[in-house]
């Protein structure tokens, strides 16, 4: 992992209020000032092709590193990512922003999105042999997500985790696998998987100052 | 209430990153609907799992956002009206002052509505009216069954299929909305699917398209069944002849 300087691949780094396209939500503490996300939301849900077209350009690279992370194939990733951003567009009106952020609501769309694309039928046996063995699936999961953990805020919350938090968080979200998978994975009772999802997932939250 | 034993409260993190399996999900659901403070914290933890979402960001290929804004230009919006989506977004509309976004409420929407349509479709059915009230009573049936889950899915060429189940019935209700308009000779078909083999559950009429469809009965559910909707001729099919644009895990 390298430390120091990211280079940004999406937009030019060190202009202020520019982040780049898909940064995260690096100033989730930054306050309540209006969510931008949000108020391109509302004109996209009145019809406005270019507020969906800014809409796109901050959110596609998000949408599409989640969606590969748990479906992995290139291509299929990037018929979810599409799938994912029509969603977007086609119900930008059920968005509420009482309810949270634009930012979390297009990537809950993304994720569900997503498992449901590993979890439908045709993919069910042979992931069910996946999970049987076990420590590779989990190997590759940690080092795909490693690799990427330049984000010094996230990684940092991460580390706050326990060992046992960190991986079910880790292979829940990016992996796209259920409680019970993780637990078949990690050899750990269903329980103890549950407690620690939850429990590693307060834990990110209140290190990463999420405003709710 | 209790999942598998444990308090359901230990659900809310799984929950949060769709790491709930289908089954458990729909009654965590159910017991979210009536607790305030778990959707406030399903809320909480979604908001860290977007941070997540950020550090696995990549820089698309510039033909994938021509196809979606393409797309976009071509494909119609949901309007702002009250539909099942996910429980922590379900809608908050401001013309309805008092609404919460409760799962029971939504459910009771859905059976309103399925109440109408079953009191139209009767309407204008006389002749047919045995027929109507031993199928309003079997949705009458499923829709009050003390097991009764509600799903709801993305069709993929357009609309939204939901679908009320009971396995104690052994039969679930069907609806759909805004489905795509099918060219003449094709309809859409409903099946069951399992291991052990996919049977046709109905042919949906075709006079409803665009608007609200159903409420269908399928009876004769199993264990492990899935639903499933594809395109087939009007004459119906003895098995898919095409991929499902919509697939529900019972």
């Amino acid at each position: 992992m390298t430390e120091g300087q990211r280079r940004s691949p999406g937009g030019p780094s060190g202009r202020p209020g520019q982040p780049p396209a898909g940064a995260g939500r690096r100033h989730a503490r930054s306050g309540p000032g209006p969510d931008q996300l949000g108020a391109l939301l509302g004109r996209v849900a009145r019809g406005d092709q270019d507020a969906y077209a800014a809409v796109y350009d901050r959110t596609a690279g998000q949408v599409l590193g989640l969606v590969r992370s748990i479906v992995r194939d290139p291509a299929q990733s990037e018929e979810v990512t599409q799938e994912v951003l029509l969603d977007v567009w086609r119900s930008a009106s059920r968005f509420d922003a009482e309810l949270g952020s634009a930012a979390a609501w297009v990537m809950t769309l993304a994720h569900r999105r997503a498992v449901d694309r590993v979890r439908s039928e045709q993919k069910a046996a042979e992931r069910e042999l996946r999970v049987a063995s076990s420590a590779i699936a989990y190997d590759e999961v940690a080092e795909a997500v490693e690799a990427r953990l330049d984000r010094e805020r996230v990684r940092r919350c991460l580390g706050t985790l326990t060992e046992l938090q960190r991986e079910s968080v880790t292979l829940a979200y990016y992996g796209g696998y259920t409680y019970r998978e993780v637990a078949g994975l990690l050899g750990v009772a269903i329980g103890t998987v549950k407690t620690r999802m939850r429990d590693g997932l307060i834990r990110l939250r209140d290190c990463l100052g999420v405003d709710l | 209430m209790r999942l598998g034993g444990s308090d359901p409260h230990t659900l809310a993190g799984a929950y949060a990153m769709d790491a709930v399996p289908e089954a458990d999900r729909s009654r965590f659901e159910r017991h979210l609907a009536r607790c305030e403070s778990c959707r406030q914290e399903v809320r909480g933890l979604r908001e860290a799992t977007a941070a997540l979402a950020g550090v696995t960001a990549v820089r698309p290929p510039p033909a994938l956002r021509d196809a979606v804004l393409h797309a976009a230009g071509r494909t119609r919006q949901m309007p702002p009206t009250l539909a099942p989506t996910p429980v922590a977004w379900a809608p908050a509309r401001r013309r309805r002052p008092g609404w919460r976004p409760r799962l029971a409420v939504a459910l009771a929407g859905t059976l309103a509505a399925v109440a109408v349509a079953a009191g139209l479709v009767t309407y204008g059915m006389q002749g047919r009216l045995d027929q109507a009230r031993h199928r309003d009573h079997m949705v009458a049936a499923v829709l009050s069954a003390s097991d009764a889950t509600m799903a709801s899915r993305h069709v993929s060429t357009g609309g939204t299929a939901t679908v009320v189940m009971s396995h104690r019935e052994r039969a679930l209700v069907f609806t759909a909305a805004d489905l795509h308009v099918l060219p003449t000779g094709e309809s859409y078909e409903l099946w069951l699917i399992s291991p052990a083999g996919t049977r046709p559950a109905g042919m949906i009429d075709g006079a409803g398209h665009g608007k609200m469809i159903g409420p269908m009965v399928v009876s004769g559910l199993a264990a492990g069944d899935s639903v499933g909707l594809t395109v087939e001729p009007t004459s119906g099919s003895p098995r898919p002849t095409s991929p499902p644009l919509m697939l529900i895990n019972l």
